[in-house]
């Protein structure tokens, strides 16, 4: 039980950033800083959650970015022109869940590799949405909406997202853990031709992956707008993207399929967001963040790599 | 003259010793059988002397030399190579440039490469046109190349890890007229191999390993078939494995429960029609190629049969045209892989979760959620009952012997109580003990009334095990035969004219 593993070694890097910023930095410590931290990977957590599900079932969902900021938009657009808000709120997950599925089908029953799938939904999404209904990059929430609201809401301090981000992480975990639909995400992911053998309906299963994700994405996207007031989709062309699949990655969720789980994204997370806040308190420019991030997520990898080398024989055999 | 020499070679994994203090010699111009059940430790001693292991203790003296290879080109640079079960080829590359792989000029002609690959693989009498693509070669072919490029590469010490597995008899034959021809260079070749009777045919002398140990070794002539499966196992088993069939001794057919009426599918399937009942075993034999695993992957709903002139399936007279295997689960139909490593089990699991993973997806079970405890449960019952031996309860089924990843994939099928159960080689590359079980647990479920096809390409086994045999050629089941009427010779008539 001893040994150590990708997700340990993240863990122990995760406490050391810990311990050092907690000495070394005077204002890290401060209960603002702390809850800065968790709110910060808020949205970022609820995304990796999304992917994670995908990643485990031996997919990737590309289009996550470019969902969580048009469809928000497209929501805060309706609203802006006068619809009522359950009717934007009701076509608009039409919409996500029109993209989820449509993934899906193209992942599941087209048989077209994810990678590309999900890259060339979210360009579409994204394309359709800012050409055909926004005008401005960014769309404002109009003044008296809930999401003001929920913007501005702490209970016990504590912004709302940190609690959206606990809940979610919550459900996930009873999916993945207790459902007999979460476990099938597993066997999918870790061979697809047994599942299927087995009688559990992968195509089926994958389908409702992909809407998982974009229903995600859409609540990150809520969540974003509730804080900033407003949504900007050049998101979509930020580094965002290569986050939540690092938060995933990172955290022990192996690009193969069928490993990892909710923990994994929490402790991916958790070291994103205390290297991020770290780095912002010693004022370290943006584009060194990314360079020591890519860092961080190459070492953790080879290091893993190195402590748990394939076994000469399994690879080869599996018999002695 | 010994050309290789293993002095008390051992080889632990993790603690675990795989081979311990073996001695091996071999001489040049011999052809030296290693035996053994799975996990014996034979794969591992060879990899020892190819390169691809390293000893933990022990020395190995090559002509004399003692020599410690790095790595497997470190020991091909010194004459030894190994050709693996699997092939090591490059599927998309030509014969011709496979067979010089690692060995390219820096400005490589394409020409000259195939020109001299042509003469090459003539002066070995090979007939295999080095233009052509790997991956457009069958198991026969791949293996000449593959020997090509070794001998190329002037080995003097050629490993075949399980080389006839995969071939069909008339390869088989040629396979072995080329290792005379080896032998006759003065290539000293180590063939290692499930198959008692090729050994017996073929090698001058043979060495037995158990548990990682040497237990027997001598020239051939020391050998029968009973006395190696002795030295495998421990004790004698011929007895188990083949007892005379006697009329009283075969089930009567229960229920029809399946018909196939002129089923097609593709080049593989064609027009073929048969029946299984239950309380029986229904013994396929086929060669490779034959059309069997794709019959009843059809039956199993795995692939569909054409959709125009497709045929009928029945179960129980009522007509079925399964889109998915989950449809035929519902119905009562499990099929167990013949490939349990690519379709069989989840490698990143353990015994137990694999087992639950048949349960979760049985029509018998209807609720949501999954129970920790329910799959303990189940776990101990199936466990205990097929004797799947783990070092551990978390140990990975990937981590587990052929014997009992077997035993596993059979149980993920049987925990969804089919009435039909199609089991594709149950016993292929299974160790002779498991092989027994194995055998007992299918007898035990046509006892139990289930109807049971069994699809093999091992002869014993489908004679000793089936109430019925059926023989499937080119896509078609052929000929029905009763196992008290049938030899391995009519089997193999009408499997291969």
């Amino acid at each position: 039980m001893g040994a150590l593993n990708q997700e340990r070694i993240v863990l122990l890097i995760a406490v050391a950033i810990f311990v050092v910023a907690a000495l070394a930095l005077p204002d890290f410590l401060t209960p603002g800083n702390l809850i800065a931290i968790v709110r910060s990977i808020s949205v970022l957590g609820i995304l990796a959650l999304g992917m994670g599900v995908v990643v485990i079932g031996r997919g990737i969902d590309l289009s996550m970015v470019a969902v969580m900021a048009m469809s928000v938009a497209w929501y805060l657009h309706l609203l802006n022109d006068g619809m009522a808000d359950a009717a934007a709120l009701g076509l608009t997950l039409a919409g996500v869940v029109a993209v989820g599925l449509a993934n899906g089908f193209l992942v599941a029953y087209a048989e077209v590799p994810a990678i590309f799938v999900t890259l060339a939904s979210g360009s579409f999404v994204f394309g359709f949405v800012r050409s055909q209904v926004i005008s401005q990059d960014a769309v404002p929430v109009p003044l008296g909406h809930w999401m003001m609201d929920l913007g501005a809401l702490r209970p016990g301090g504590i912004p709302a997202d940190v609690y959206v981000f606990a809940l979610m992480a919550l459900a996930v975990w009873l999916f993945l853990r207790f459902t007999k639909w979460g476990r099938y995400v597993y066997f999918a992911g870790d061979n697809p031709v047994a599942a299927r053998n087995a009688g559990i309906p992968v195509r089926p299963m994958l389908l409702l992956r992909y809407v998982l994700s974009a229903l995600a994405a859409f609540a990150a996207g809520l969540l974003t707008a509730a804080s900033l007031q407003s949504i900007n989709s050049r998101v979509v062309n930020s580094t965002l993207l290569y986050d939540i699949v690092m938060v995933a990655v990172i955290g022990g969720i192996g690009l193969s399929g069928g490993k990892g789980g909710v923990r994994n994204v929490l402790i991916g997370a958790a070291l994103i967001g205390l290297m991020l806040n770290a780095m912002t308190i010693l004022q370290i420019p943006q584009l060194f963040q990314n360079l020591i991030k890519s860092g961080v997520l190459l070492a953790a990898i080879v290091v893993d790599g190195l402590l748990n080398p394939r076994d000469e024989q399994t690879a080869q055999q599996g018999d002695i | 003259m010994t050309l290789v020499r293993m002095e008390k070679v051992s080889k632990a994994y993790r603690g675990v010793p795989a081979v311990r203090e073996v001695d091996f010699d071999l001489k040049a111009g011999e052809i030296h059988a290693l035996l053994g059940e799975n996990g014996a430790g034979k794969s591992t001693l060879t990899k020892m002397l190819a390169g691809a292991v390293e000893p933990s203790s022990g020395r190995i003296l090559l002509a004399g030399q003692e020599v410690r290879f790095a790595s497997p080109s470190a020991a091909l640079e010194a004459g030894v190579a190994m050709v693996y079960q699997e092939t090591s080829l490059i599927p998309s590359l030509t014969v011709a440039q496979n067979i010089y792989l690692g060995s390219e000029k820096f400005l490589n002609r394409l020409r000259g490469t195939f020109i001299s690959a042509q003469q090459f693989l003539q002066s070995l009498n090979f007939a295999v046109d080095p233009m052509a693509l790997v991956e457009t070669l069958g198991a026969a072919k791949r293996q000449m190349v593959e020997i090509a490029r070794a001998v190329h590469h002037n080995a003097r010490v050629l490993i075949f890890d399980e080389p006839t597995a995969t071939l069909t008899p008339e390869e088989k034959r040629h396979f072995f007229a080329l290792l005379r021809r080896l032998q006759a260079r003065g290539v000293a070749i180590v063939f290692i191999s499930h198959a008692l009777e090729e050994a017996l045919m073929i090698a001058d002398r043979i060495t037995i390993l158990r548990d990682g140990e040497q237990v027997a070794h001598g020239p051939r002539s020391d050998f029968d078939r009973d006395r190696i499966i002795a030295a495998m196992v421990g004790r004698s088993l011929s007895g188990e494995l083949y007892r005379k069939r006697t009329a009283e001794s075969l089930r009567k057919p229960g229920r029809k429960i399946l018909s196939v009426q002129d089923v097609s599918q593709g080049r593989m399937v064609r027009n073929t029609s048969f029946s299984v009942f239950e309380g029986q075993i229904t013994g396929v034999f086929g060669l490779i190629g034959s059309g069997r695993t794709e019959t009843f992957k059809i039956v199993a709903g795995i692939t569909k049969r054409d959709f125009n002139r497709g045929g009928v399936v029945q179960l129980d007279d009522r007509p079925v045209r399964y889109l998915t295997p989950a449809e035929a689960v519902r119905d009562g139909i499990v099929y167990v892989t013949e490939d349990r490593k690519s379709e069989g089990f989840f490698e990143t699991m353990g015994v137990a979760e694999n087992l639950y993973c048949g349960q979760l997806a049985a029509p018998h079970h209807r609720r949501i959620f999954v129970s920790l405890a329910e799959m303990k449960a189940l776990a101990a019952e199936w466990t205990k009952r097929l004797n799947v031996r783990a070092i551990n309860d978390n140990a990975r089924v990937v981590e587990l012997s052929g014997g009992n990843q077997q035993k596993v994939v059979i149980g993920k099928g049987l925990v969804q109580r089919p009435r039909l159960v199609i089991l594709d080689e149950p016993t292929r590359g299974v160790d002779v003990a498991a092989i027994a079980e194995i055998h007992k647990l299918i007898n035990d479920l046509a006892d139990a009334g289930l109807a049971v096809v069994m699809i093999s390409s091992y002869l014993p086994e489908v004679l000793n095990l089936s109430d019925r045999i059926l023989v499937c050629r080119q896509g078609r089941i052929v000929e029905e035969l009763s196992p008290l009427e049938a030899t391995e010779e009519k089997i193999m008539y009408a499997a291969v004219h």
